[in-house]
C-alpha cells in the first residue's frame, strides 16, 4: 500500500488500528479498524464510488468530511452510507453505488 | 427538554475557546458538534501558526487543539459529538440529531460557532474522482495518513492553497502546478516562497479549462485568461495528474443563524451571507453569538480570540460577571485580535494591491507573481544583510502580524519591534552564534544562517527543512534557488534535529561562496 504515508516528518508514525479484511464488490480489501471505508478504499487505489442516478457519471471522494455525499456507497446492503465518515469494521461489504442500488443500471433496466 | 445556560453549536477553535471561557466563569455549557472528534479543522494543521506569543505562534495546528482540549476538559466543559444541529428556534431551543435519535435543548443563550465550508469552481470534468477538495486533501493526509494523490495541480493560492501545498509536498506528493485565476498570489509570501524554491511553477492569471479522464482524472489544461475572465486562445498548458485539488475560499456556514432570525447581510469582505454582530459577536437577537468563520472568514488565531470573546460577552450577558468586568477582560482580547489584523493582508485589505510596505520599500513584484522574491529584489529588505562570519538571513518581505524570531535569538540579534507587521531587521552590533533557533522559529521558513567565510572559496547555508528522507551529512547534491532551479552543487554539512526546533531539521549545505546569496533549497543527487 503505497498511498499509505508510513512516516511522516511532522507526524511521526500515523496511529492506526488493527488491521482489518473487508469487500468491495466482492473483492477482498484490507484496512485498519475504525479509519473511515473511504481512506482504506483510497489506499487500496479505489477511486470511483458511486455513478450517478441519472447521467450515470462516476464520483468519488471529494470532501472527505461528510459534507458533500459525493463518496456514498451501499453499506452491508444499506445504500448512501457516507464512507468518508463512516468507521471501517471487519468483514464489511462496500460495494459501489448506482443510482440507489449496488445492482448494476443493466441488472437494474431488466428489472431482475 | 434539557436546558443549558449556555449551548455552543461546533467544537472548533472558536466554540471550544468560547466554552473554555464560559465554563471557567461557572456557567452549565453544553458543545454540539457533527464529527467525529473535537477540534474542527486545527488537527489538520501542520504547520506552525503565525502571530505573537500571546497568539500561540511557532506552535504547530494540532499541537494547539491539543492544548485546547486538554483546557476545555479542565474547565468541565461537555462535548457532544457525532450531533448536528439541525435547528434554531425561537426562545433560543436547538434541535439536535444524535444517532437516529432528535432531541430538543433549550439554551439561556447561545453561541453559533458552525466554521464555513469550502468553495468550489466548476470546470468540465469536475464531477470526475479525483477532483477534491483542499480540505479533502488535508483530512486525508494529515488525519487518515493515506496521500490524497501521487501528481497534483493545486487550484488556488491563498493561504490554504499554498498551506495545503507545501504539506502535499511533505506527505511525499508531487505537485505539478500551482494556478491562480487571480493575477497575484493572495497568501503570504514567505508561504508561497517555501513551494517555488522546491520547483513548484505557479501560474497567476490562469485557471482550469477541463479535467481530463474517464473514470477518474488522468490529467488537466490549464489556460490564460484576460481581465474579463475569458481564456486567451493559444496559452493551454497540460499537465498529466490524477489529482486536482481545489482550495478557492470558503464560505460562512451561518444557515443557523438566518433560521433563528437574526440580521443578515451578505458581506463578500467577510466572506458571503453572515451576521450583523457587534465586535465581540453579539447578533441583532439579545443572548445569541457568534464566533469564528460564521461571521467572516479569517484564521483559526482570530477564530479562538473571538471565541473567547463571545464566551465572555454570554457570561456578562446571563450576569456571571459585571459589566466592569466583561470590559476589562475584553480589553486585553481586543489587543491580542488587533495585532492580527494589522498589515498588508489584514480583513480590510483584502483585495487591495500594496505596493510598498510600512517600511516604504517597493513589494517584490516577483513575489506576488512567481511565489519567490528575485535575486535582485531581496537586496533592498531589511532582513538581508551581508556580515562576516555566520549571521541570519531573513527573506521575510511582507507586513505579516508575526514575531516568534525576535524572541528566538538568545542574543537579541533579531528586531522587529513593538510593531508585530514590521519586517525582522538583524541588529549588526550583536554577533549571532549560529544556534539556529531563528531558523526553527520562523513559521514562514524565511530565515536562513548564512556564512560567506565558511571555508576558502566556500559559503555555508543554513535552511529550515521539514522533508523525508533527511539528507544526510556528506551527501551531495544540487542547490536550488528561490525560483527552484539548480544555482550549483551542493554539499551538506551538517543536520541538526533538536526538541526545541518541533520537528524544523536545520539542514546546512555548503556552496561555492558566489552563490552564498542565491542557493535556498537542497535535492539530493
Amino acid at each position: 500500500m503505497e498511498t499509505r504515508i508510513e512516516n511522516h516528518p511532522i507526524l511521526g508514525d500515523t496511529k492506526k488500528g488493527k488491521p482489518v479484511t473487508f469487500t468491495y464488490n466482492d473483492m477482498e480489501v484490507q484496512g485498519y479498524e475504525g479509519e473511515p471505508i473511504a481512506a482504506a478504499l483510497k489506499a487500496a487505489g479505489i477511486m470511483v464510488h458511486r455513478y450517478t442516478k441519472k447521467e450515470h457519471k462516476p464520483r468519488g471522494i471529494f470532501c472527505a468530511i461528510g459534507r458533500c455525499t459525493d463518496c456514498v456507497m451501499v453499506v452491508d446492503g444499506k445504500p448512501n452510507i457516507r464512507t468518508c465518515v463512516t468507521p471501517l469494521k471487519q468483514g464489511m461489504k462496500v460495494q459501489t453505488q448506482y443510482g440507489v442500488s449496488a445492482d448494476t443500471f443493466d441488472k437494474q433496466q431488466r428489472g431482475v | 427538554m434539557k436546558r443549558y445556560d449556555l449551548i455552543i453549536v461546533g467544537a472548533g477553535p472558536s466554540g471550544l475557546s468560547a466554552a473554555i471561557e464560559a465554563a471557567k466563569r461557572g456557567m452549565n455549557v453544553i458543545v454540539f458538534d457533527e464529527n467525529e472528534r473535537p477540534g474542527g479543522q486545527l488537527f489538520k494543521q501542520i504547520h506552525k501558526f503565525f502571530g505573537s506569543k500571546e497568539h500561540k505562534a511557532k506552535v504547530r495546528g494540532f499541537v494547539i487543539g491539543k492544548q485546547l482540549l486538554d483546557e476545555a476538559a479542565e474547565t468541565g466543559v461537555k462535548v457532544i459529538l457525532n450531533a448536528t444541529v439541525i435547528g434554531l428556534y425561537q426562545d433560543k431551543e436547538i434541535v439536535v440529531k444524535i444517532g437516529e435519535a432528535v432531541e430538543h435543548y433549550k439554551g439561556n443563550s447561545i453561541i453559533i460557532a458552525t466554521g464555513a465550508a469550502e468553495n468550489m469552481v466548476t470546470f468540465p470534468g469536475w464531477t470526475l474522482p479525483g477532483v477534491i477538495g483542499a480540505g479533502a486533501a488535508q483530512t486525508m493526509m494529515n488525519i487518515h495518513g493515506v496521500k490524497p494523490g501521487s501528481k497534483i495541480l493545486m487550484l488556488g493560492s491563498g493561504n490554504v492553497g499554498l498551506v495545503v501545498g507545501f504539506q502535499l509536498l511533505q506527505c511525499g506528493c508531487e505537485i505539478a502546478a500551482l494556478v491562480d485565476a487571480a493575477p497575484r498570489i493572495g497568501g503570504y509570501g514567505v508561504h508561497a516562497a517555501k513551494l517555488a524554491r522546491t520547483g513548484v511553477p505557479f501560474y497567476l492569471s490562469h485557471t482550469i479549462v477541463e479535467a481530463e479522464g474517464d473514470a477518474c482524472v488522468t490529467g488537466v489544461t490549464i489556460a490564460e485568461i484576460d481581465s474579463s475572465f475569458n481564456f486567451i486562445p493559444g496559452t493551454e498548458k497540460h499537465f498529466d495528474v490524477d489529482t486536482i485539488c481545489m482550495a478557492v475560499g470558503l464560505s460562512p456556514m451561518s444557515q443557523l443563524l438566518k433560521m433563528a432570525g437574526c440580521k443578515m447581510e451578505d458581506n463578500p469582505k467577510r466572506g458571503g451571507q453572515v451576521p450583523i454582530c457587534d465586535e465581540y459577536g453579539r447578533t441583532s437577537i439579545p443572548g445569541i453569538f457568534v464566533a469564528g468563520d460564521v461571521s467572516g472568514i479569517e484564521e483559526a488565531s482570530s477564530a479562538m480570540i473571538e471565541g473567547r470573546m463571545a464566551g465572555i460577552a454570554a457570561a456578562e450577558y446571563l450576569g456571571y460577571i459585571d459589566e466592569n468586568e466583561l470590559n476589562k477582560e475584553l480589553a486585553s482580547l481586543d489587543k491580542a485580535l488587533s495585532g492580527l489584523r494589522q498589515g498588508m493582508f489584514a480583513p480590510e485589505n483584502r483585495g487591495r494591491l500594496i505596493e510598498k510596505t510600512d517600511e516604504g520599500i517597493a513589494v517584490s513584484d516577483s513575489l506576488l507573481k512567481k511565489g519567490y522574491v528575485a535575486d535582485d529584489e531581496i537586496e533592498r529588505f531589511p532582513g538581508f544583510t551581508h556580515t562576516k562570519g555566520i549571521h541570519p538571513v531573513m527573506e521575510c518581505t511582507q507586513n505579516i502580524p508575526c514575531n516568534p524570531c525576535q524572541d528566538a535569538c538568545p542574543k537579541g540579534c533579531i528586531k522587529i519591534g513593538k510593531d508585530i507587521t514590521a519586517l525582522p531587521a538583524v541588529d549588526d552590533s550583536v554577533s549571532c552564534i549560529g544556534c539556529g533557533m531563528c531558523v526553527a522559529s520562523c513559521s514562514g521558513q524565511a530565515i536562513f544562517l548564512v556564512d560567506e567565510t565558511y571555508e576558502e572559496g566556500y559559503a555555508s547555508i543554513t535552511m529550515p527543512y521539514e522533508f523525508f528522507p533527511l539528507p544526510e551529512i556528506g551527501i551531495k547534491g544540487k542547490a536550488l534557488g528561490r525560483d527552484g532551479q539548480i544555482v550549483c552543487e551542493a554539499e551538506v554539512i551538517n543536520v541538526k534535529s533538536l526538541p526545541a526546533f518541533d520537528k524544523t531539521n536545520l539542514l546546512t549545505i555548503k556552496v561555492p561562496v558566489e552563490y552564498a546569496s542565491k542557493a535556498r533549497f537542497f535535492k539530493a543527487e
